[in-house]
């Protein structure tokens, strides 16, 4: 087993590939399974070996794509701490927020471990998770939209050009009303560690919907 | 736990004793693991709200009416990509609709919905009841031309036929209500804003009453043209 830093091998920007890919077909999958958008839009695909729903939505994969691009480098610094599905209701108040805790070592041990099939494999038991959580979720409430909110280190945040690399895609800090929920229920969904990133997903879910 | 009866064949002691060892195992209480407690890595309470950033823009909003774009784009028909806001679009198609309309910046430095490249709406199976007989004009016309009934044909309505009153985004609001409300037989209409047309499409059977509805509907000054795939204009009116 040989142990490098985060600057060896660019290992920043490898798990930020990683997990915005992930991250990507999560989000798809997320938005199908928990009905934030019409079903007609949304194709099957295959991912990690497993299917997935993926839109075919012009407007929203860009928007999805626009967001992950400007969230890629902050997970290359290890600067973002969550990376947090939001949905809401009508009145913009969250009923659901998946959230994804995403933690680095400092330092990387490289063993067969780090393989990407091997992380792969961990992943892919976050998408059977996610594709089956509607199960214990109780129904969102007609006329949902999302969010994605990016918990970051405080350094990160003081630096927001960071944030906003695509021209026309700015970020701004999220409202306590985006932010607050009221009696939220906790399901843990998902924990994976492997050598390279540790990731876990849960869902904080509103206890009244609607 | 209720009682558990043991039948056994007669026979040796020990046979009854191990029996009954064994009957005594299966009963056991069945071993479980506690699961581990989880705990959230980054408790929500010790972030404040200052640290939680998200896009300015909101996500699209896509509704159930829309169809999936990309499945349709192929067809003469999937020019009706839905709602894109111009700032949404591949660059090419971008800089093509920033010629028309800038996006709009608003003071808090967001972007908000742009003037659209291009809607669409269709009608449902429902509504007005369609009127199966052609005039003679437009019998000779599709005669001449050996249209299928129910091939599509197209209007096109221009700037110059929504006359001085109104404008074409207000021709095409007029006229998205109508086909939503299933006015129009066997109609989907969609708005070319780069070149300030309007495209109604239905079914060649229905179209004269199409067109008849469309200028009454819509109030339209001068003619508009009937056109069908690879015979262009067939028809005026």
């Amino acid at each position: 087993m040989t142990t490098l830093t985060r600057q060896d091998l660019n290992f920043g920007q490898v798990i930020a590939d990683i997990l915005c890919e992930f991250l990507e077909v999560a989000i798809h999958l997320i938005l199908y399974v928990r009905e934030v958008y019409p079903s007609g839009i949304f194709q099957k695909r295959k991912k990690y070996n497993v299917p997935v729903q993926m839109s075919c939505h012009p407007e929203l994969n860009q928007y999805i794509q626009d967001t992950l691009h400007c969230v890629k480098p902050l997970i290359e610094k290890n600067d973002a701490e969550k990376v947090v599905v939001v949905i809401m209701d009508k009145e913009h108040h969250p009923v659901e927020r998946f959230v994804f805790e995403i933690s680095q070592p400092p330092l990387l041990s490289i063993s067969s471990e780090t393989l990407l099939s091997h992380v792969e494999q961990l992943l892919r038991a976050f998408i059977l998770k996610i594709s089956v959580c509607d199960a214990i979720l109780n129904n969102n409430p007609p006329g949902c939209s999302f969010t994605v909110l990016v918990h970051t280190r405080d350094a990160a945040t003081r630096n927001m050009e960071k944030v906003q690399v695509i021209k026309d895609f700015p970020w701004i800090v999220a409202d306590e009303q985006e932010v607050h929920m009221q009696e939220p229920r906790l399901i843990p969904l998902k924990t994976m560690t492997s050598d390279i990133v540790k990731m876990q997903l849960y869902v904080e879910e509103r206890a009244q919907k609607t | 736990m209720e009682d558990v009866v043991l039948h056994h064949q007669s026979g040796s002691a020990d046979g009854l004793r191990s029996l009954l060892e064994r009957t005594e195992k299966l009963l056991e209480t069945f071993p479980c693991r506690p699961p581990p407690v989880f705990m959230p890595w980054f408790p929500s309470a010790a972030a404040g709200p200052r640290r939680q950033i998200r896009p300015a823009k909101p996500a699209p909003v896509i509704t159930s009416a829309e169809s999936p774009p990309e499945k349709t784009q192929r067809s003469e028909e999937a020019v009706c990509v839905s709602e894109t806001p111009k700032l949404l679009l591949p660059p090419p198609l971008r800089h093509r609709a920033e010629g028309a309309i800038s996006p709009q910046k608003h003071k808090d430095g967001a972007f908000r919905a742009s003037p659209l490249e291009r809607s669409w709406s269709a009608a449902m199976p429902r509504g007005v009841p369609p009127q199966k007989s052609l005039s003679q004009l437009f019998d000779r016309v599709v005669s001449a031309h050996r249209l299928h009934l129910r091939q599509r044909a197209k209007w096109v309505i221009r700037e110059h036929n929504c006359g001085a009153a109104q404008d074409i985004e207000q021709v095409w609001r007029t006229l998205s209500r109508s086909v939503r409300r299933a006015g129009m037989p066997t109609c989907n209409a969609n708005i070319q804003r780069d070149r300030a047309e309007i495209w109604v499409f239905c079914d060649v059977l229905y179209s004269e009453q199409v067109g008849r509805l469309l200028k009454a509907e819509l109030q339209l000054t001068g003619t508009i043209v009937l056109s069908v795939h690879r015979q262009g204009n067939v028809f005026s009116m």
